[in-house]
């Protein structure tokens, strides 16, 4: 019998909370910080996903949990709490630079489309 | 069902303290109110800079926000001190707000008691008459529905919504399910989850309420000459992982648990007598905020912060909850629990809100908070809705 090849290993395996089942962003709150390349796992109400992060994570910050395509909804406590602008993968870091507010947009109002 | 060991009052409230209050009805009877303090065991003054030259509504709010909390159940009797008279806040107008409580009240003025020495001595003699009567005073068993609890958020961070303000709102739940009453307050921290909030409400009048509410504090925020929303989240928050109002807000509220919002409150207004969850009109300002749940007759607060904090109430136990390990080493010296375990997957919300209940009853009990022992009573606000003329 040949002699297996030892799978490598991740680079570390760290964790991301979930708050609710259908969110699709974790946020990164575990003691080390997460780094491209890192396998990730979720605890808190989701506890079976694992993936690549695709990016640095700093603390407190969101990683998505699936892909999310530009126009949807970005889910965190189980709610929208804003609208992707870009198609976002599993793993990217989520932030203001993929994600865009629905509310207070006074500069859409200037503009006379009145975002609701 | 639940019992703690509390003080009846003879309107049937129940005190989880028993402390005689030397209230100041204006900020020229400050001193005298601490002074007196000093002197007698179990007293606390209230101390406070308005009273004066305000424009009517706003003396109207220093008025209910002084005599609710010498109306809140934990005060077992009180001194009402003032200096001149103050048409519409004189100690009698205040005392006559309190009398419906039947606990003993009595007031001083130190222009008709002849001067600040001998005022001193009259509000002395009498806390030392209330201290007696309160010494035979002991704790009997009562239903924890004789609880309203309440709830505040502050120096936020992202470990605030996902862990220290949830585990409240099982707390919260716990109470409520054994009939008691929550108050939710910090109207600014429902901008962006108003469609959340009012889904809890149990109708559509209390749902417009709540929507009114906001739109008020929000139009006072625009009054100001400055959009709170153009710095919402802000550099920090942004920093910090929160990329919109939405999620901020929705953070904060995490607090409401899965109780339905069973009505508005305006500002330090007592809640009705129906058990469930309250939600209270008042601003993010965390001093003034747990002043007015005081107010409206809390008889213990729990206050969820990422940062960590010194904030507490001087006749309401004010139990602090952080979710953020390093805010918890700096600042256990004036905070009860750490709950971070929830964010490393040690422990579930539930278990979390389990050991925040597990301190609200203790601190119900008698146990005291770290800042009732150090004696750092630092939040007394009252909230101004106007100016000093």
């Amino acid at each position: 019998m040949p002699e297996r090849k030892p799978r490598k290993a991740p680079r570390t395996v760290k964790t991301v909370f979930v708050i609710e089942a259908d969110d699709n962003v974790g946020t990164a709150v575990g003691e080390e910080l997460i780094r491209k390349g890192d396998t990730v796992t979720t605890a808190g109400r989701v506890t079976d996903v694992t993936l690549k992060a695709l990016a640095d994570i700093p603390y407190g910050h969101k990683i998505a949990l699936r892909p999310i395509r530009k126009g949807q909804p970005v889910i965190k406590y189980g709610l929208s709490i804003g609208t992707a602008t870009a198609n976002i993968k599993a793993g990217d870091h989520v932030h203001i630079h993929n994600v865009e507010s629905n509310r207070g947009r006074g500069d859409l109002t200037a503009k006379g489309k009145v975002k609701t | 069902m639940t019992e703690f060991y509390g003080y009846v009052r003879p309107d049937g409230s129940v005190g989880i303290r028993n402390h005689i209050l030397i209230l100041s009805g204006t900020v020229y009877a400050n001193k005298l109110c601490a002074h007196v303090a000093n002197l007698i065991w179990g007293a606390i003054a209230i101390e406070h800079p308005l009273g004066r030259t305000q424009v009517k509504p706003d003396l109207r709010m220093t008025r209910r926000f002084l005599s609710g909390t010498a109306s809140n159940p934990n005060v077992g009797g009180v001194v009402v001190v003032d200096h001149f008279q103050e048409l519409g806040c004189t100690a009698e107008d205040i005392a006559a707000d309190i009398a419906p409580t039947g606990k003993p009240v009595m007031t001083v003025n130190i222009r008709r008691s002849g001067g600040l020495i001998a005022a001193t001595e009259k509000a002395t003699r009498y806390a030392m008459e209330i201290a007696r009567q309160l010494s035979d005073q002991r704790r009997q068993p009562v239903p924890l529905s004789s609880l309203i609890f309440g709830m505040n958020c502050g120096t936020s961070d992202t470990t605030s919504g996902l862990a220290s303000n949830p585990a409240t709102g099982y707390c919260s739940d716990r109470i409520i399910a054994e009939g008691g009453r929550s108050i939710m307050a910090e109207t600014t921290e429902w901008m962006g989850a108003e469609v959340w909030l009012t889904s809890k409400a149990v109708s559509q009048e209390v749902a417009d309420k709540i929507m009114a509410g906001v739109a008020d504090m929000e139009a006072r925020a625009l009054a100001s000459g400055e959009d709170i929303r153009g710095s919402q989240p802000t550099g920090d928050n942004i920093l910090g992982g929160l990329t919109t109002i939405e999620e901020k807000s929705m953070g904060a509220c995490k607090k409401a648990g899965s109780s339905p919002i069973v009505d508005y409150l305006d500002i330090a207004m007592p809640p009705g007598k129906t058990p469930g969850l309250y939600v209270m009109y008042g601003p993010g300002h965390g001093a003034e905020s747990i002043s007015s749940i005081a107010a409206a007759g809390a008889q213990v607060l729990v206050f969820s912060t990422g940062g960590g904090h010194t904030v507490s109430h001087p006749i309401m136990p004010t139990i602090k909850v952080t979710g953020h390990r390093e805010s918890w080493e700096l600042m256990k010296d004036t905070m009860e629990l750490d709950v971070s375990g929830i964010l490393r997957g040690e422990i579930t919300i539930e278990q979390g809100g389990q050991m925040i209940f597990d301190e609200v009853l203790a601190t119900c009990n008698g146990r005291l908070t770290k800042s009732e022992i150090l004696k750092d009573d630092n939040s007394f606000a009252i909230h101004r809705v106007g100016i000093s003329i």
